[in-house]
């Protein structure tokens, strides 16, 4: 275990900001193949807003300083205007991302709201419209993310790639930057939710994963200053340098001088949180093993979140402990908090 | 491996998406260019194979760069009066399969 102890400025684990993944609704007007949170036309419910307003304040005092709106698809939720407004006012930043598939002035009018917008992509046209089972999809998206570009959006593309999609990744990336697209957020395609039942074939593996981080090295080289481009892969030899990121976390109520971890907010203890569709707060990913839960958006409290620090957070200081750990004599490049998600369902497994 | 004129003009992000590269190669490529304690910046062909600009802010450990297969060359850059702490590490490695491609867009380190 990790005992040293960092101030509260420093980074919360492997993420730069402190960041709340909030999943308003798992409704869509897709039901994509791959889809990690299993969303689609069925389901029919949102989160309420009054709740969610309420657990701002709270999730503001412990650190998070942004939220990012996804789903389901957000333009799907009925409260999505006053939801962003309120964010904003309680001291958020707010981004989103879009399939792109609604009216641009739908699209515009959030867009005009928020500090940053996405449009999710998974290939040139013919992956992407056959893992969203729709054939303008693709066209879709791109005339949005054009659109929005073309109107002074700040806009980002989120690209998952399966594996047999990495190759296209270079004449995607040529094309959304050439439709505006000024940030590229490029990761594998989680086994996850949907995704379980696609062909074995669409699972990454060691190599692919190496191929893909080459690909983004070689596309920043490509592309220059005019776009950044992020990869959710990261070499493995480098997290275990920065395992002090995960100090708060890990450090000993034992040592001298050390703030106890159920002394710190939660924002330096659990990083991303998720906020299900069903007000679950979950740490790291919607599909994290779902023992590890923190509370729910009706519980939330100051009360449930010193019981969570002083009882269940333990579990995850364990996982988290032994992930990096396991960093120590890896190699090659690995997608940490995916990585993170499979060794919570092995966890629970032992449970 | 022979590489032909199209290929020689084929950017190499193409080249390493392409499933015709073959993942051992792929592995074997990540495996020479991720150094321990050093943070890739550039990282573009040459005459070596791939060639490859790290920063560090730490004095380089030439260990972990000389324990890999085929450095074609290594040059260490101290920042000096621009920045103390900061050392440019500039190598080529060799990668068969890429060999000599776009060779005349940039020179060697």
């Amino acid at each position: 275990m990790i005992e040293k102890a960092m101030p509260t400025e420093m980074r919360s684990g492997f993420l730069p900001g402190r960041i709340v993944h909030l999943h308003p609704t798992r409704l869509c007007n897709l039901a994509c193949l791959h889809c990690y949170s299993d969303s689609g036309p069925q389901h029919k419910t949102g989160l309420d807003l009054e709740s969610l307003e309420r657990s701002f304040a709270l999730l503001k005092a412990e650190g998070y300083q942004s939220i990012s709106i996804s789903g389901g698809e957000p333009l799907t939720y009925v409260d999505l205007l006053p939801l962003i407004e309120r964010a904003r006012a309680a001291g958020f930043r707010v981004t989103m991302i879009s399939n792109g598939l609604f009216p641009t002035e739908k699209l515009g009018a959030a867009a005009s709201k928020l500090d940053g917008l996405a449009i999710s992509f998974d290939g040139m046209a013919e992956a992407h419209n056959r893992l969203r089972s729709r054939s303008d999809a693709f066209a879709r998206a791109c005339s949005s993310l054009a659109w929005l570009a073309n109107n002074g959006h700040p806009v980002a593309a989120a690209i998952s790639l399966t594996r047999s999609a990495i190759s296209e990744l270079p004449d995607l990336a040529d094309h959304l930057v050439a439709l505006g697209a000024r940030r590229l957020q490029v990761r594998p395609t989680a086994l996850a939710g949907r995704a379980k039942t696609m062909a074995d074939a669409s699972a990454f593996t060691a190599a692919d994963r190496a191929r893909l981080y080459l690909v983004v090295l070689a596309l920043q080289q490509e592309l220059g200053d005019q776009v950044q481009i992020q990869c959710d892969l990261a070499p493995v030899h480098g997290l275990w340098q920065q395992r002090a990121a995960y100090g708060n976390l890990l450090a000993s109520c034992d040592r001298q001088g050390a703030i106890c971890p159920k002394d710190r907010p939660l924002s330096e203890l659990v990083n991303p949180l998720v906020i299900t569709d069903t007000g679950v707060l979950r740490p790291i990913a919607f599909d994290f093993n779902p023992c590890f839960d923190v509370t729910t958006i009706e519980t939330l409290s100051q009360d449930s979140l010193a019981r969570y620090k002083r009882q269940g957070l333990r579990r995850l200081q364990t996982l988290i402990g032994s992930a990096l750990a396991r960093l120590r004599d890896g190699a090659g490049v690995v997608d940490w908090f995916d990585y993170c998600t499979r060794l919570s369902e092995e966890a629970s497994a032992e449970l | 491996m022979g590489v032909n004129s199209k290929q020689l003009s084929e950017r190499l992000s193409k080249r390493l998406a392409n499933y015709k590269l073959k993942d051992g190669v792929i592995s074997r490529i990540a495996e020479r260019i991720l150094v321990d304690g050093l943070e890739i910046r550039r990282f573009d062909v040459c005459i070596y194979g791939i060639c490859i600009d790290y920063f560090t802010d730490k004095i380089p450990r030439l260990d972990g760069i000389f324990s890999k297969v085929d450095v074609g060359r290594v040059e260490i850059f101290p920042y000096g009066i621009i920045d103390w702490d900061r050392f440019l590490v500039r190598v080529g490695f060799g990668v068969d399969e890429l060999e000599g491609m776009n060779a005349g867009n940039r020179p060697g380190p």
